[in-house]
């Protein structure tokens, strides 16, 4: 089978890429094995949080002083703000509603009541753009009875040391009590398939209006809308009080409803999506990768004038560690990583960790090296890259979306 | 030793890979409309963990996995969760005898060659409120459903008297497993796929032998027989493999998903020389076509709108792609791909009057992404898929080689091909 391009990866940075491509009319297959990391996403991209350690306030700025081996430097640092407005572009045509500024950080609450800095965020879910402005002073934080995926008590915490008066209430309704059959199973995307029905929505409603009075803003588990907003906005009109959602603990029900989004324009868009593939080996010819083999298509090489490399990062298994290297399983591309063992990690599993910021290694066109030689039209996007850290700097989705953009773009140009 | 340590990581079924993300819960469709069912996670890595200690925790609401493998296809670290629950419930129901509902609902082929004898009388009494009320009360067979209607000829009697004999005059050939729905049910999708590949240029032909595959034996529990007839099923297959060197081809989703994999992983019966060569009609025409051995050609005229549902089990053989593609290669055809959701009759699964309302509530998703789609017709590889669409939407389902024989322009493709 021959394609225009071929994506190993179906995550964000996948389907940033597949998107921005197809949208141009051309033959895109991704491949995708199982759900992706964004079901542990909280409803917010995050361009860049942190350099050195400090909270970053603009991040375009910030990202000049980026160091050369950075994926964003990569891309061109002139270059990152056109790439943020078609950014959002790409979720609005998406049908996600998101917020923020490239130049203007805002904040979002984790789960655990901690502000961190981020780009976008969806326009249902609590942020904060100006610490010393709150959205609201008195806030009635509900809580799901036998919920245990929304560490209350810290939340709250985390809410009051930013200056907000929060009031915890418990509450529950039929369709709620019905799932603690399965106490385990109580998540956040059971919660969100019970609470579907208008009927089901205005039980929940009836609790916040009775229970929440006092309060200027509600603030509630992001537990609605597997699928798009309208739960929400459901919900939002039969309450007489602002109501916003906070993120959960995985499995995120924003993130499944971003994916779901994003998959189903890439498809509207003529895009080809494998679900539940993986991508087991490439066939090289000198410079340039030819095609590649599936799990499932065995006998079927997918063949292409472009592949992009989107696997993800080793929670994904995009890139794999055993006693002696770390490795790109895929195609044996070349890894920035230290070759010594004990440089990989440090004491203290909260530290920042080297591994962290290891991946495949790229040139300035973001192209797959392979033993020291770019391969002309394999290109590596994501969390799979080198170069960047996710966890301390707060750059992995902005690194998944800019970068799928930047590799799109190279593509066109080198036909 | 590093070696010794991986060897050592890996674990049956994958079992060991599980690191409790929960994201095969968000995407079971049982999970989503009961909460009898605590989902994929719970049923089967976590279950796991305390049947290994003691099997008497088995938790009977395992019988309500309706084994789509979705939780499979969704897994990021793949554990085959689906098998892990498979192969509890065959444990706990070691020495249990099934009943005479699950028995008969699982011998597709005993009740088919009955029921084709008087095929006119069974269809006409399977179809009467009393007859429907009885077997509903007797039986716990749902009244809401409508068994199949049965064909008076077999596609085998119809293969035998109007087709075998042209069959070796051709340059090629393939063998079909047409399986129990073509030959007792609906014998025109065995005579589409002979229609197709007759035009091609490839011969036709039927195994020695061949018996039910067995999927709805494995999903009621007949485990013994399911055996028996998968060992006669592969012997017959080797046989075409190797002596006659014909590949195997079906048009049923489920019957190849079933003796591909669900042979080697359930039964324990090893097919490894012949796997690769059973596969999907639409599979083996597809790459055909790809590696422009043949071609198709298709009516001037033909016009339609169709929409595409992926069976769970070809999701789970991520074969959908050949479907659809062979599908778009015909011009006049507008075809919608619906978003994958199972439709909830699982084989037998929906036929039984317990199953039958959390049945159609997993299939309300899919009924109304088709109802919304605006459609003549939906086109699907699984025959119960077929039945459960048909039933709840009221809307004609066919299976993609049909839609393709009736597509093709039989005398302009022989020509291109040189026949």
């Amino acid at each position: 089978m021959r394609m225009d391009t071929v994506i190993i990866g179906g995550g964000l940075s996948g389907l940033a890429c597949g998107i921005s491509l197809a949208k141009r009319g051309k033959r895109v297959t991704i491949v995708a094995s199982g759900q992706s990391t964004m079901l542990f996403n909280g409803g917010s991209m995050e361009m860049l949080g942190y350099v050195d350690g400090k909270a970053v306030e603009n991040p375009l700025e910030a990202i000049a002083s980026l160091p050369e081996s950075h994926p964003y430097s990569k891309i061109g640092a002139d270059r990152i703000a056109s790439l943020a407005e078609r950014v959002k572009l790409l979720f609005s045509d998406s049908g996600i509603d998101m917020t923020g500024s490239a130049n203007a950080n805002h904040w979002r609450i984790t789960p655990m009541g901690i502000a961190k800095p981020a780009w976008l965020t969806l326009s249902d879910h609590l942020r904060i753009d100006d610490i010393n402005r709150l959205p609201a002073r008195r806030l009635a934080l509900m809580c799901i009875r036998g919920y245990f995926d929304q560490p209350n008590a810290m939340l709250a915490q985390g809410l009051r040391d930013l200056g907000f008066e929060v009031e915890m209430i418990e509450f529950t309704t039929d369709d709620i009590t019905a799932l603690r059959r399965s106490p385990s199973e109580m998540r956040a995307t059971s919660l969100a398939k019970r609470l579907v029905s208008n009927s089901a929505l205005q039980r929940v409603a009836d609790q916040f209006n009775s229970l929440a009075s006092d309060a200027d803003m509600v603030l509630m588990p992001s537990v609605f809308g597997q699928t798009d907003s309208s739960d929400f906005q459901m919900l939002q009109s039969m309450t007489n009080k602002p109501l916003r959602l906070v993120a959960t603990l995985p499995p995120s029900v924003a993130g499944m409803r971003m994916m779901t989004q994003l998959r189903h324009y890439f498809k509207m868009l003529g895009g080809t999506y494998l679900t539940g593939d993986t991508a087991v080996s490439g066939t090289f010819d000198g410079d340039r990768l030819t095609s590649i083999t599936t799990a499932k298509l065995s006998d079927m090489p997918l063949m292409a004038d472009n592949f992009v490399l989107a696997s993800g990062s080793f929670i994904s298994r995009g890139l794999r560690a055993d006693y002696e290297r770390v490795y790109e399983p895929v195609l044996g591309v070349d890894i920035d990583a230290d070759a010594d063992r004990e440089q990989w990690t440090r004491f203290g599993v909260l530290n920042a960790q080297s591994y962290f910021g290891y991946g495949v290694a790229t040139d300035d066109q973001l192209r797959c090296l392979k033993q020291g030689k770019p391969i002309q039209n394999l290109r590596a996007i994501g969390s799979v890259l080198s170069g960047h850290d996710a966890v301390k700097m707060g750059d992995g989705t902005g690194v998944s979306l800019l970068t799928a953009i930047a590799a799109a773009d190279h593509i066109r140009e080198n036909k | 030793m590093a070696e010794r340590m991986q060897i050592c990581n890996l674990s049956e079924h994958n079992f060991e890979q599980c690191t409790k993300c929960s994201i095969c819960t968000t995407v079971c469709p049982v999970a989503a409309v009961t909460t009898d069912y605590p989902g994929p996670k719970q049923a089967g890595p976590d279950g796991e963990r305390y049947r290994l200690k003691d099997p008497a925790y088995f938790d009977k609401a395992l019988k309500l996995c309706l084994n789509c493998k979705r939780c499979e296809v969704a897994c990021p670290s793949g554990v085959h969760i689906a098998d892990i629950i498979q192969h509890a419930r065959m444990r706990a129901t070691e020495g249990h005898r099934a009943t005479l509902r699950d028995t008969m609902l699982a011998n597709t082929d005993l009740l088919g060659t009955m029921a084709n004898l008087v095929a006119p009388m069974a269809n006409a009494t399977l179809g009467l409120k009393p007859t429907k009320l009885l077997m509903d009360s007797v039986m716990a067979i749902d009244k809401h459903r409508t068994f199949p209607a049965y064909s008076r000829q077999k596609f085998t009697t119809w293969y035998k008297r109007h087709a075998a004999k042209q069959q070796d005059a051709f340059a090629h050939h393939v063998s079909y497993f047409h399986g129990c729905y073509v030959n007792y049910n609906f014998p025109k999708l065995g005579q589409d796929l002979v229609k197709l590949l007759n035009a091609v240029g490839y011969g036709v032909h039927l195994l020695d032998k061949e018996q039910c595959c067995g999927v709805a034996l494995i999903a009621n529990g007949l485990y013994k027989q399911a055996k028996r007839q998968a060992r006669t099923n592969i012997d017959n297959i080797r046989t075409s493999v190797n002596r006659d060197q014909r590949v195997v081809l079906t048009t049923s989703s489920s019957c190849t998903f079933n003796m591909r994999d669900e042979y080697p992983s359930m039964l324990g019966i090893d097919n490894a020389d012949v796997r690769d060569s059973i596969s999907l009609a639409t599979r083996f025409i597809y790459r055909l076509v790809d590696e422009e051995k043949i071609k198709l050609v298709f009516k001037q005229d033909y016009k339609r709108r169709l929409a595409y549902h992926t069976a769970c089990h070809m999701q789970r053989m991520g074969w959908q792609l050949y479907s659809i593609e062979l599908l778009r290669m015909i011009p006049g055809l507008d075809l919608v791909e619906l978003e994958q959701n199972c439709c909830g009759i699982s084989g037998t699964y929906g036929f039984k009057k317990e199953n039958y309302e959390r049945s159609q509530a997993i299939g309300s998703v899919l009924f109304k992404d088709i109802e919304k789609a605006g459609v003549e017709a939906v086109t699907t590889d699984c025959e119960t898929c077929k039945w459960q669409i048909e039933m709840s939407t009221g809307l004609p389902v066919e299976n993609p080689i049909s839609v393709l024989a009736d597509a093709l322009d039989v005398e302009a493709t022989r020509k291109a091909n040189g026949i």
